[in-house]
């Protein structure tokens, strides 16, 4: 695929601004009905779906060159897919996301990267994470515990961390909890450690389609060195990765998230909650885990029209509009925890608003990132919870450091520590 | 003057020209507080084309044209000719109903045809059209809604000119275009009618609503010629309830639930002066007054088309629960007045004499828009103000009629006087002025700015003052068209 | 075109450097707007470019930058949500900047009691909706749905939508307005220039309101409008307008006190009929003729796909040759969507007794399939919010409006038969989509409580394909020209595509239009609020020699 692929899906495109909100039926205030971070934070119609579609269309037939504004919204957009989610309501034929990423594969390819992406990306070529941090110390969070190491061992299941799981010191405790978890569980499993390699996913979002593909195939040809059939990982940038874009380049391994995981636990007895945890929280879906958490469906294929010109394609493509995500596993999770109560918020599921983290906005955009993440912050706040529940080390960095300048008690975890602290009785 | 006199003759014949003193006398004045000035002439054409050869003239010697619809007596001060030199143009021979059409629900009338006439035409077509409150017989249908006169069914008033639709005028400049859909066509109405263009879009055409312009105008831009009017279907089963309460703020709210659940049809608020003058002759209005409690709501069910009395019954039982939760007692009947005569009384046009003047001959009427939850201040405005100049605040008849399906309300004082004693005329001018001003100093939204009232409103609202006059410029150039109203007060 | 350095220096000035842009990406993005590929050459889905986009905050930044406009003799186009050709610049030569005003999108306002809202202009119809339905109250959504601004559709533009009847159109719902002359004046109408409130749109005197918002709305041709308040009507169901289902195709469970009906009747005879038995009988709170729009043919099929989530366009072609759907197709020839409300559980049956009767007289029936649960609940939601929409371009992203003359249903039905064979034949070829010549959707009543409808042919063309637009094009050509052999008026299309004509053009067929005084009117307005002429040909006058 190239951005010329996307070219009909630009001239299809009817300007209609539905990718800037979430679905209409689904709106309760004035206050959360936006879906398009981008477009709210920057208020150009560039910086939503459709914008950027003219923005492709535009460069395509050289109507316009890459300027610095060119660079500046393709870029500033956490690729969150809400904006896909509502255009799809009411199309089948247009694919505003996917032509989003290949609009910042061509930029990229021509030398038009983001400055702040490029230094990122050295990290990333040398030390194979996207913190910049140094790659032996991978698998440091995971000393003492004496996990199996796949790298030299093997075993049907590996236990991704990711890089913010693996590297954050303020999250990392998650990664223990997880494979805590799995241990109580007892599932048979091994990590990586500091063999551990990034999964390329966000390197795929800013532009770097090649990089991408280097990370997947090493990992890929890891895992399978090692034995590994089922891939699960805390982090739902990883999973998107694992599941959707994996299989694109050959893999057949299965890939679930740890609440994927936890709710098959539950669901078979292999976990018993002995706590109770007496908290009301709301969750926040991520965004990659949530309405981008489709299961992948393989499709090669074209165009076809009927009725004159309806547009179909053949063989049949799937249509991934964020209703198949992954929503109701944390949520039976949660739902399963003594003492906990669920609240949720206006903008959830399909629906749910970005933290801002993604489509490496947070490694170049601060003052976007935490205005986004307030944004969600306020709506959790809106609902009485005293927490933010999310699945992904993306999302709660997020949140915690643009909470760092807010006002708000919120506190943030990820699902994982509250079936943690609901099973174990020490705290950690 | 003789020159003047035989142009005139030769466009709407000698024998509709009137210069008499005892007819220009007629026409001087009304009975508001407007000072008479002698018109020159009063023309009463018959068509179209004259009105538009005396707009032509008009324009060419800078003759001023009053154009009148309704037969007397006037209130208002509009047709009072505004300056010396003016010609009435009295439309009362124009008073054909041109078209009822029944399955269109829509009649094209013109501007001479009166209420009186054209309700009981409609009846044989099962229509009937949403009147104000007890018009006089001789009011000019299309004068009505073109002044904007509240109706007495408010779920109707899905805008405040209904259920006025398509006008065709002779504009002041003497050009001639129809208002709403009928200006997307041609001038010949039959042509149009033949071609299923039937005129009931009151909006444009194109861009400008120019039937909103007419309104509130009082012929100051130009002379509407016919009107299409959209009517309802004629109910087979009437109804009336009443609602007594002590006072107004008694019945707001429930008058608000009302309105927003569009219950019933007609719906109206009155002191128990209003209604002791409404039912009652002369001498009857004092012990009527007595008799009645302080407010009554008035509440008109019917049963129209499928299922009238079907349609009846529900609309009874959902008033009466209603009723219930709001701690309010729905009456039947009201000093012992049965719901027919009650109906033919306040739902028709008024007897003669015009029920305002029963009382006392004379009578003043103060009216004005607002929210309903204001009106209890503006009844307090009114009421102080009346004591502070000794007049009887118990002469004051009180009459909430929601529009718009509620979201404005007319709200009208009256004030019945004596014209002939002059004491009570003086107090009752300084009363008038007094309370108006003090209303407009409280919001109260003089949305048809009559007589002393026009200065008040828009030397408060430069803005619209400085827009009607480039209005009436486009529209009446010469400004020849009823000279000195509203904020036209000359060149 | 180029903004010259002193004129965006003075428009930053007043927003800001972050809300005015003239980067080419920038202007790209307003140029190009829906049906521009069949008026522009080449078919081209660019309008011509803005010189710069600028987003004020205020009335007060509105005012400025039209100081601005006048001072440097530059168009003025406001956008709200903007999703049409005109939205944008119109004329290659002008130099037009584009006023988007999305920054100004607050609700002030809502005064539950007195039943109105008052808002900015891009405050979309979802959005207040949402807010008054907690309050028991509820508004009417244009036609084109709940993404649009309700103060364009208040003050500028059409205004009529499925609720319309019940609720009236939104130039009947309009109360205060706020607006901008081109000239710079904040001119505030009704009750609200005398500093009295919003609730009256009337007077004092004649209603200013009449030279700016007549049948169309100025389109933005005629300055720029910052605020209105907007009435309400009563909402008699749930507070919180909780859907289920699974996307596309949301379900709004029906209340007790709504019923969802879709109906047919067996000829077009029998339609008229209906509809003036239904105004008569004023049953109704929505009433549409919606799912037709997909196209008598495939529409059926298309409606049950959408409500299966697993399925695809791909589906329609074998769905098409089921006995099943066939019966349906015809079963669904001639229909309508109503919804009644009742104020109460009688009053709700009664409504529903009344329909069964109208249904008797006029031979009509209620579509079985269309009235289970799952279809009728997704009526529900699709004509209570109209957060469906953009379904209009379901089948390949491009929609036009051919027809919509408005009128009576029987003067409707007079040009139906004459639109369907027209479709039919102008699909003939392949280029356009072939949904069925019926692909006829219109508002029960575009006039309040009734009397007044129109059909538009929605027909399908792929603007990723130049024949497909050509063809487009051409259809609307044919369909002004069977209208005028059969003695009707141009519809809808005439206005779409005169975007794209010269001015000369424009103003023969205005002066050859049946009362030319109008668009002279029209031009005195114009010079009396616009003298330096910086509003565009979208508020259409006539020269004066012409
Ligand atoms: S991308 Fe989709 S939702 Fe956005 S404007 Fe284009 S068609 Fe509409
Ligand atoms: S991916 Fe998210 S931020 Fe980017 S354009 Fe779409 S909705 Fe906006």
């Amino acid at each position: 695929m190239t951005l010329l692929n996307y070219r009909a899906d630009a001239l299809r495109c009817t300007r209609c601004s539905y990718c800037k909100w979430i679905p209409f039926d689904l709106m309760k205030s004035w206050r959360f009905s936006k879906g398009c971070p981008s477009v709210d934070y920057n208020h150009f119609h560039s910086y939503s779906a459709g914008g950027r579609l003219v923005t492709a269309l535009s460069l395509l037939d050289n109507r316009i060159e890459v300027t610095d504004r060119v660079i500046d919204s393709v870029f500033k957009c956490q690729l969150c897919g809400s904006c896909d989610v509502t255009c799809k309501m009411c199309r089948f034929d247009m694919e505003p996301l996917s032509a989003l990423r290949e609009l910042r594969f061509k930029l990229v390819e021509e030398g038009h990267a983001v400055p702040k992406h490029k230094s990122v990306m050295e990290g990333f070529r040398t030390q194979n994470n996207m913190l910049n941090k140094v790659k032996t110390k991978r698998g440091d969070w995971a000393d003492g515990l004496n996990l199996r190491d796949l790298s030299k061992d093997k075993a049907e299941i590996v236990f991704h961390a990711g890089c913010r799981y693996s590297y954050d010191n303020d999250l990392n405790h998650v990664a223990k909890a997880s494979v805590s978890i799995l241990q109580e569980a007892g599932v048979d499993f091994g990590i990586l450690g500091k063999e551990e390699n990034c999964c390329g996913g966000r390197a795929f979002n800013i532009g770097y389609k090649k990089d991408f593909v280097t990370a997947a195939t090493k990992n890929i040809k890891d895992w399978t060195n090692a034995g590994v059939k089922t891939v699960v990982t805390p982090c739902a940038d990883c999973y998107y990765t694992f599941k959707r874009l994996y299989p694109e380049i050959g893999s057949e391994i299965k890939v679930l998230h740890m609440v994927e995981f936890i709710d098959q636990l539950i669901k078979q007895g292999k976990l018993e909650f002995k706590n109770s945890v007496p908290m009301r929280v709301t969750y926040h879906d991520p965004c990659y885990l949530g309405r981008q958490g489709e299961p992948y469906i393989p499709w090669k294929g074209k165009e076809k029209k009927i009725f004159g010109q309806v547009v179909i394609y053949e063989p049949r493509k799937p249509r991934y509009n964020g209703a198949n995500g992954i929503y109701e596993p944390p949520r039976n999770i949660l739902r399963a925890i003594p003492g906990l109560e669920l609240v949720e918020m206006e903008r959830i599921k399909e629906a749910a608003w970005c933290c801002g983290a993604g489509g490496g906005v947070k490694e170049a955009y601060p003052d976007f990132f935490t205005w986004t993440a307030n944004e969600r912050i306020e709506e959790a706040s809106s609902t009485g919870a005293e927490a933010i529940i999310s699945a992904c080390p993306w999302c709660e960095r997020n949140f915690i450091d643009a909470m760092k300048e807010g006002d708000t008690n919120m506190k943030v975890f990820d699902v994982i520590e509250l079936v943690y602290k609901a099973i174990r009785k020490e705290d950690f | 003057m003789e020159k003047k006199k035989e142009h005139l003759d030769r466009i709407v014949g000698a024998e509709y020209v009137f210069d008499d003193p005892q007819t220009l006398e007629a026409y001087a004045k009304d009975l508001s507080f407007v000072l008479p000035i002698k018109p020159q002439f009063v023309v009463k054409p018959k068509d179209i084309d004259e009105i538009k050869m005396l707009t032509k003239w008009a324009n060419e010697k800078g003759t001023p044209l009053i154009p009148i619809s309704s037969g007397p007596p006037h209130f208002y001060g509009d047709t009072v000719p505004g300056a010396p030199g003016c010609i009435i143009v009295d439309l009362s021979r124009m008073n054909k109903i041109l078209r009822i059409d029944r399955r269109n629900r829509i009649i094209i009338i013109e501007p001479g045809v009166t209420y009186s006439q054209i309700q009981p035409e409609l009846v044989k077509y099962g229509l009937r059209v949403t009147m104000p409150l007890l018009p006089r017989g001789n009011k000019s249908v299309i004068a009505s809604l073109l002044e904007r006169q509240p109706t007495l069914i408010s779920r109707y008033n899905y805008s405040l000119p209904e259920p006025l639709r398509n006008c065709g005028v002779v504009w002041g400049c003497g050009d001639i275009s129809y208002t709403g859909h009928a200006g997307n066509g041609s001038y010949s109405l039959d042509e149009q009618w033949n071609a299923g263009h039937i005129p009931i879009d009151p909006r444009g055409p194109n861009a400008t609503d120019f039937m909103r312009l007419l309104t509130g105008a009082q012929g100051s831009l130009g002379i509407v010629v016919w009107a299409s009017v959209k009517c309802e279907v004629l109910p087979s089963i009437r109804k009336l309830f009443f609602i007594s309460a002590n006072k107004f703020e008694d019945l707001m709210d429930f008058s608000y639930r009302l309105q927003r659940l569009r219950l019933g049809d007609e719906l109206l608020l009155a002191n128990n002066k209003l209604l002791a003058t409404m039912l009652g002759n002369s001498d009857q209005v004092r012990d009527l007054k007595e008799k009645l409690p302080p407010w009554v709501m008035i509440i008109g069910i019917s049963g129209r088309a499928l299922l009238p009395d079907e349609k009846i019954d529900v609309q009874e039982k959902d008033l009466t629960d209603l009723v219930q939760q709001y701690g309010l007692n729905l009456q039947s009947e009201i000093v012992g007045i049965s719901n027919k005569e009650m109906i033919d009384t306040i739902l028709n046009p008024s007897t003669e004499p015009y029920w305002k003047l029963k009382y006392k001959g004379g009578c003043e009427d103060i009216f004005f828009l607002t929210t309903l939850e204001k009106v209890p201040h503006y009844i307090q405005i009114m009421n102080e103000t009346a004591n502070s100049l000794n007049y009887p605040v118990s002469d004051i008849g009180i009459y909430i009629q929601p529009q718009h399906q509620g979201v404005s309300n007319h709200c009208e004082f009256n004030l019945p006087f004596n014209p002939n004693d002059l004491k009570e005329l003086t107090k009752i001018k300084e009363l008038y002025s007094k309370v108006s001003e003090e209303l407009i100093k409280h919001g109260a939204y003089f949305s048809r700015p009559y007589g002393m009232w026009a200065n008040l409103v828009y030397n408060r609202d430069a803005q619209s003052t400085m827009v009607l006059r480039k209005i009436k410029k486009i529209f009446d150039p010469n400004y020849i068209m009823n000279p000195g109203k509203l904020c036209f007060k000359s060149l | 075109m180029t903004l010259l350095k002193s004129a965006y220096q003075d428009l930053e000035d007043i927003v800001g450097p972050d809300y005015i842009s003239d980067d080419p990406s920038i202007q790209d993005s307003y140029a190009f707007q829906w049906l521009a590929e069949l008026v522009r050459p080449e078919q081209s889905h660019y309008m011509p470019r803005p010189v710069a986009v600028i987003m004020p905050a205020s009335t007060e930044e509105v005012q400025a930058i039209t100081m601005v406009c006048n001072k440097y003799h530059m168009k003025i186009k406001p956008i709200s949500t903007g999703w049409y050709h005109w939205a944008g610049p119109i004329k290659d030569e002008d130099d037009t900047l584009q006023v988007d005003l999305r920054r100004m999108n607050r609700i002030l306002e809502i005064d539950e009691k007195n039943m109105f809202a008052i808002v900015e202009p891009y405050v979309i119809c979802a959005q207040l909706q949402a807010e008054v339905m907690k309050r028991g109250l509820n508004i009417n959504i244009i036609g084109a749905g709940a993404s649009t601004s309700i103060v364009a559709s208040a003050c500028a533009y059409a205004g009529m939508g499925p609720s319309t009847y019940w609720m009236g159109h939104n130039s009947d719902n309009v109360l205060g307005m706020e607006w901008v002359t081109p000239s710079g004046e904040i001119i505030r109408t009704g009750s609200l220039g005398s500093g009295d409130g919003w609730f009256c749109s009337e007077g004092p005197g004649p209603s200013i309101r009449g030279i700016c918002r007549g049948f169309l709305g100025s389109r933005g041709g005629l300055g720029v409008y910052t605020k209105c308040a907007i009435k309400l009507s009563h909402w008699p169901g749930p507070k919180e307008f909780n859907v289920r289902g699974t996307l596309p195709a949301y379900r709004l469970p029906i209340h007790e006190n709504f019923r969802v009906y879709t109906l047919a009747v067996p000829s077009w005879d029998a339609w008229a009929d209906i509809y003036y038995k239904i105004y008569d009988n004023e049953i109704g709170y929505i009433f549409h003729r919606q799912f037709t729009l997909a196209g008598a043919d495939l529409g059926p099929a298309l409606w049950l796909i959408l409500n299966d989530h697993t399925k695809t366009l791909n589906d329609i072609e074998e769905m098409v040759k089921r006995s099943d759907i066939k019966e349906l197709t015809e079963e669904l020839r001639i229909s309508f969507q109503i919804i009644l409300a009742g104020r109460s559980l009688r009053d709700i049956e009664l409504q529903d007794k009344i329909l069964d009767q109208v249904l008797a007289e006029t031979g009509g029936w209620k579509v079985k399939r269309f009235c289970e649960d799952d279809m009728a609940e997704f009526t529900n939601v699709y004509l209570q919010r109209l957060g469906h929409k953009h379904l209009n371009f379901v089948w390949v992203g491009g929609y036009l409006g051919s027809w919509m003359q408005p009128g009576t249903p029987d003067f409707v039905k007079k040009y139906v038969p004459i639109a369907i064979k027209g479709l039919y034949r102008d699909a003939a070829g392949g280029l356009l989509v072939q949904c069925g010549g019926d692909a006829l959707m219109g508002c029960g009543s575009t006039v309040a409580g009734g009397g007044w409808s129109g059909l538009e042919q929605f027909v399908s063309y792929d603007p990723a394909d130049r024949e497909s637009i050509k063809a487009g094009t051409k259809h609307m050509e044919d369909a002004i020209t069977d209208a005028i052999s059969n003695g009707i008026p141009p519809g809808k299309e005439a206005i779409y595509l005169s975007l794209g004509y010269k001015d000369e053009k424009i103003w023969d067929t205005l002066a050859n239009s049946q009362q030319p005084i109008i668009f002279h009117f029209q031009r005195k307005i114009k010079e009396a609020f616009d003298p330096n002429d910086i509003g565009d040909r979208n508020y259409p006058t006539l020269p004066e020699d012409y």
